[in-house]
């Protein structure tokens, strides 16, 4: 049978009781109040939370040290984990695995109406979910950075203070957390869904539910999270370690059960990344021939696959110890506390690189368009980010240098953490040599991306001063090693996002961003970011410790200028917003279908982006990054080429 | 777009089909094999958690008195699990061979034992003789409750849903086997047998493993 006779059976199966025909409008399709979106799915969170709450309070009735305590960790867990059901039952994620059971093997969930509601709904379409990703990453980045900017108040005087003690660390752990989980989505979730399917010229994700699926449990993981405040907090920072963890109250559940639920959506969001990289590159598109772009996609995916299982592993260890009193972290009871921080950090130390790498994807795919050059050893890069990936697995017991280490393994870990920063520089060379006498578009994405390399050069630096013992151990838990991993996580990755959301939301959203409110924004972020940070190696080295919200009266100098930056840092996130405000809704100015003159495929295709992508599959002819090279042959034949003209669209 | 099966673009040629849908295909071998992959690194933390437990010691409490899992419930939940492995295999086998009926019959056998595996699991895990926090041993073995009851869900789960896609498939495909068939439907439904078999192999090699360093060693 050929494809066309296939064609035309389907559609007379369909006419004759085909199931996606006969049952009609599913739930998430209806109309109106009958459909599922944000708000049933909040109904449906709390229902499913008074009804954990009870079920915990049942299982646990009968136990005695739940009575004594006053605290029942079980209730709590299951009125999250049920809420966590409760919400994705109600946004509609689980209809189809439902569906499944009685062998349905497609449903249509897609919203019958095209507007602005279908954000606020489970969309399988990978550009909703990707919009619907920047809104939520920035909702993180911006709870998060107000806790940065209550711990900065805090430290504004050493001897008057705004927060006890107590609350002043769990402002610092809370605000540590939700910027981490943020950070490890905040490139993949927005830019890797949106623009990854557009750039291998692929109409689709592989599976688009899970895809969906991932985005609102990310959510759900916020909630969860955030729920750590209203039940008192945690206060072992983000790192979460034991004994501490065993010993905290009902807040700590929150920081198990929101990392491992964020952790199970990052976990499905890099397996749709990769499947969809390895499987649905368009025709011609070989690996030497892959945007630089996806390949740090796909170095990130397979990070996410692999590392965050462990993570989510010893979350789940850590609410066993929370709920069943299990004693994997109670060094008394035949556990041990180092488990958490070998299970932590195997985790931990990879999640570095899952924010870096797609960061440097995006100065990749950046360079080459404003300096119009090719990107310089593109091979290289694209092993470099293989090799940091693989490198990464093999240096998480840095993080131990101080605690639970043979000490005979110290050196064995400080090669590869140094051995890491070789594939690291290579990348960091391509950038320069893409740079290297060209004649620079000073565009703001590329503003963005020469501070990138500024940050991360600082940033890297230190990383290499930290790899060595007895460096380490002279700065460990102090502002020095703060300083450092701010450089290379917001120096680096944040950096990167708004180059990435200026050079992409022309196509995104058809609206060019304001320049002149976005180089005030630019410039704001980078001076007050360095004026912030960069005193907190002085502050390091002077010795004043992390996670404590006193120290010595002749750091209160130092210290003032860095809350004092930090405040105008935070007001560059304003003047962001503002500009996304001013552009997207108050004077929007209609962006050209592409405005940076790039060669990258997300820009061939018609703006606004059609449901299906690309009218034909394109066929790719040539390397991705040909600028200024006469005689190139294009780098795609999308087939809508005039009948006139030879075709050369086959996808043999 | 929501269909995985439905035609993605507006004028879609049967070359282009033919790519997509071996791209789809292409995918399910893929995300089978990832899968494992993922599955691998948890069920690893596990087996980490048990060996470093082991060699710390802490306070000579990884295991006093040799205290071990209920081992006939153990040898219970594994067997069926095995059964199910291999119920699985061999109807994938059969239905390659061209035997659709073998293959269903062996697809709710093996759902039949999976389910016995996941409430037999369930029952050990209610029902163990010494207390979780008694020893590192004995949070492990919690550990590794909570996570087979995972393995066997996610493992019945793919059985059944399998299986029932077949009936609806062979059902609204009168006089088209699904094993033979080139309508995409039978053959994103086999590429779908195949890695479920494949990821029902894994469970059995682990679950082999797993009950090793439980109950035996």
């Amino acid at each position: 049978m050929t494809i066309s006779e296939e064609r035309s059976t389907e559609v007379s199966g369909a006419s004759s009781g085909h199931p996606h025909e006969s049952r009609g409008l599913s739930w998430t399709q209806r109309p109106g109040i009958l459909s599922q979106n944000v708000i049933t799915a909040l109904v449906f969170a709390v229902i499913g939370y008074v009804i954990g709450h009870w079920f915990g309070n049942y299982l646990s009735s009968g136990y005695t040290y739940i009575a004594n305590s006053g605290q029942n960790s079980i209730s709590n867990t299951l009125a999250l984990a049920f809420g966590v059901l409760g919400w994705l039952g109600g946004i509609g994620a689980l209809n189809y695995p439902v569906a499944k059971l009685f062998g349905v093997d497609g449903l249509e969930e897609e919203s019958p109406v095209d507007n602005w509601t279908k954000y606020f709904r489970y969309s399988l379409d990978h550009k909703v979910v990707g919009l619907q990703y920047v809104v939520g990453v920035l909702l993180f980045m911006f709870t998060g950075g107000l806790l940065a900017m209550a711990v900065r108040a805090e430290l504004l005087n050493p001897t008057t203070h705004l927060f006890s003690p107590d609350t002043y660390i769990k402002i610092v752990s809370e605000h540590g957390t939700i910027m981490m989980m943020m950070a490890t989505s905040i490139i993949v979730g927005p830019l890797g869904n949106y623009f990854v399917p557009l750039m291998i010229g692929a109409r689709r994700m592989a599976f688009p539910r899970i895809e969906a699926l991932s985005f609102w449990i990310f959510t759900a993981g916020y909630m969860v999270i955030f729920s750590a405040l209203p039940y008192g907090g945690f206060p072992t920072g983000w790192t979460g370690y034991a004994p501490l963890q065993t010993q905290s109250g009902p807040g700590m559940v929150s920081y198990l059960l929101g990392f491992a639920v964020i952790g199970l959506g990052m976990i499905l969001a890099g397996f749709n990344q990769a499947v969809t990289i390895i499987n649905y590159r368009a025709p011609g598109m070989t690996w030497s021939r892959v945007p630089i772009f996806v390949w740090s996609i796909l170095a990130t995916a397979s990070l996410l696959t692999l590392a965050t299982p462990v993570l989510f592993a010893g979350g789940l260890f850590g609410l066993l110890d929370k709920t069943v009193q299990t004693t994997f972290y109670v060094t008394e009871h035949g556990g041990s506390s180092y488990l958490w921080q070998n299970l932590f950090w195997f985790f931990g130390h990879p999640e570095v690189y899952i924010m870096a790498l797609p960061g440097f994807g995006i100065a990749g795919e950046i360079l080459p368009v404003f300096t119009r050059r090719p990107l310089f050893a593109y091979k290289v890069a694209a092993a470099g980010m293989i090799g940091v990936a693989l490198l990464s697995f093999f240096v998480w017991q840095h993080h131990l240098f101080q605690s639970g280490i043979n000490p005979d393994m110290r050196p064995l870990f400080m090669l590869t953490t140094e051995l890491i920063s070789i594939p690291t520089g290579f990348i960091f060379l391509v950038g320069m040599g893409t740079l290297y006498r060209a004649k620079i578009r000073l565009e703001i994405p590329m503003l963005f991306v020469l501070a990138l390399f500024f940050n991360f050069l600082i940033g890297g630096v230190t990383g290499v001063f930290l790899s060595d013992v007895p460096v380490n151990v002279t700065v460990h838990g102090g502002f020095f090693v703060l300083s450092h991993f701010h450089y290379t996580i917001m120096g680096g990755l944040l950096f990167a996002f708004m180059a990435g959301l200026y050079y992409w939301l022309p196509k995104m959203t058809g609206k060019m961003m304001n320049k002149k409110i976005g180089k005030i924004h630019f410039w704001m972020m980078f001076v007050f970011f360095n004026l912030t940070f960069f005193p907190m190696f002085i502050i390091g080295l002077l010795g004043q410790p992390r996670r404590v919200f006193t120290y010595a009266s002749n750091l209160q100098g130092l210290n003032d200028f860095s809350s004092v930056s930090a405040f105008i840092l935070g007001l560059s996130f304003l003047v962001f917003f503002y500009n996304l405000v001013w552009s997207m809704w108050i004077k929007p100015e209609i962006a050209p279908p592409n405005p940076w003159e790039s060669l990258g495929l997300e820009w061939q295709t018609a703006s606004p982006v059609p449901a299906y992508n690309f009218e034909r599959i394109p066929v790719i002819m040539t390397d991705p990054y040909r600028y200024s090279e006469p005689g190139a042959p294009d780098y795609a034949d999308l087939g809508t080429s005039e009948p006139s003209a030879p075709s050369k669209h086959s996808l043999a | 777009m929501t269909n995985t099966l439905k035609p993605t673009g507006p004028s879609d040629s049967p070359e282009e089909r033919e790519y997509e849908m071996r791209a789809l295909i292409s995918s399910i071998w893929t995300g089978g094999r990832l899968f494992i992959g993922i599955y691998t690194f948890m069920l690893a933390s596990l087996v980490f958690s048990y060996f470093y437990l082991r060699s710390s010691n802490n306070g000579l409490l990884w295991r006093p008195n040799h205290v071990t899992g209920p081992r006939s419930f153990g040898l219970l939940v594994f067997g069926f699990s095995l059964t199910t492995s291999i119920l699985a295999y061999v109807g994938r086998k059969r239905l390659v061979k061209g035997s659709f009926s073998d293959f269903n019959v062996a697809a709710w056998s093996g759902v039949v034992t999976g389910l016995l595996a996941l409430l037999l699991q369930i029952i050990e895990l209610s029902h163990l003789g010494f207390f979780p926090g008694s020893s590192g041993y004995a949070s492990c073995f919690v550990g590794f409750g909570v996570m087979n009851i995972a393995t066997l869900t996610i493992s019945a789960y793919w059985l059944e849903t399998t299986a029932a896609r077949g009936l609806r498939i062979r059902r609204e495909l009168p006089g088209d086997n699904p094993e033979f068939s080139s309508h995409p439907r039978a053959r994103a439904f086999r590429a779908d047998v195949a890695a479920m078999a494949y990821f029902q192999v894994f469970v059995a090699l682990t679950g082999a493993l797993l009950f090793a360093m439980f109950y035996l060693m």
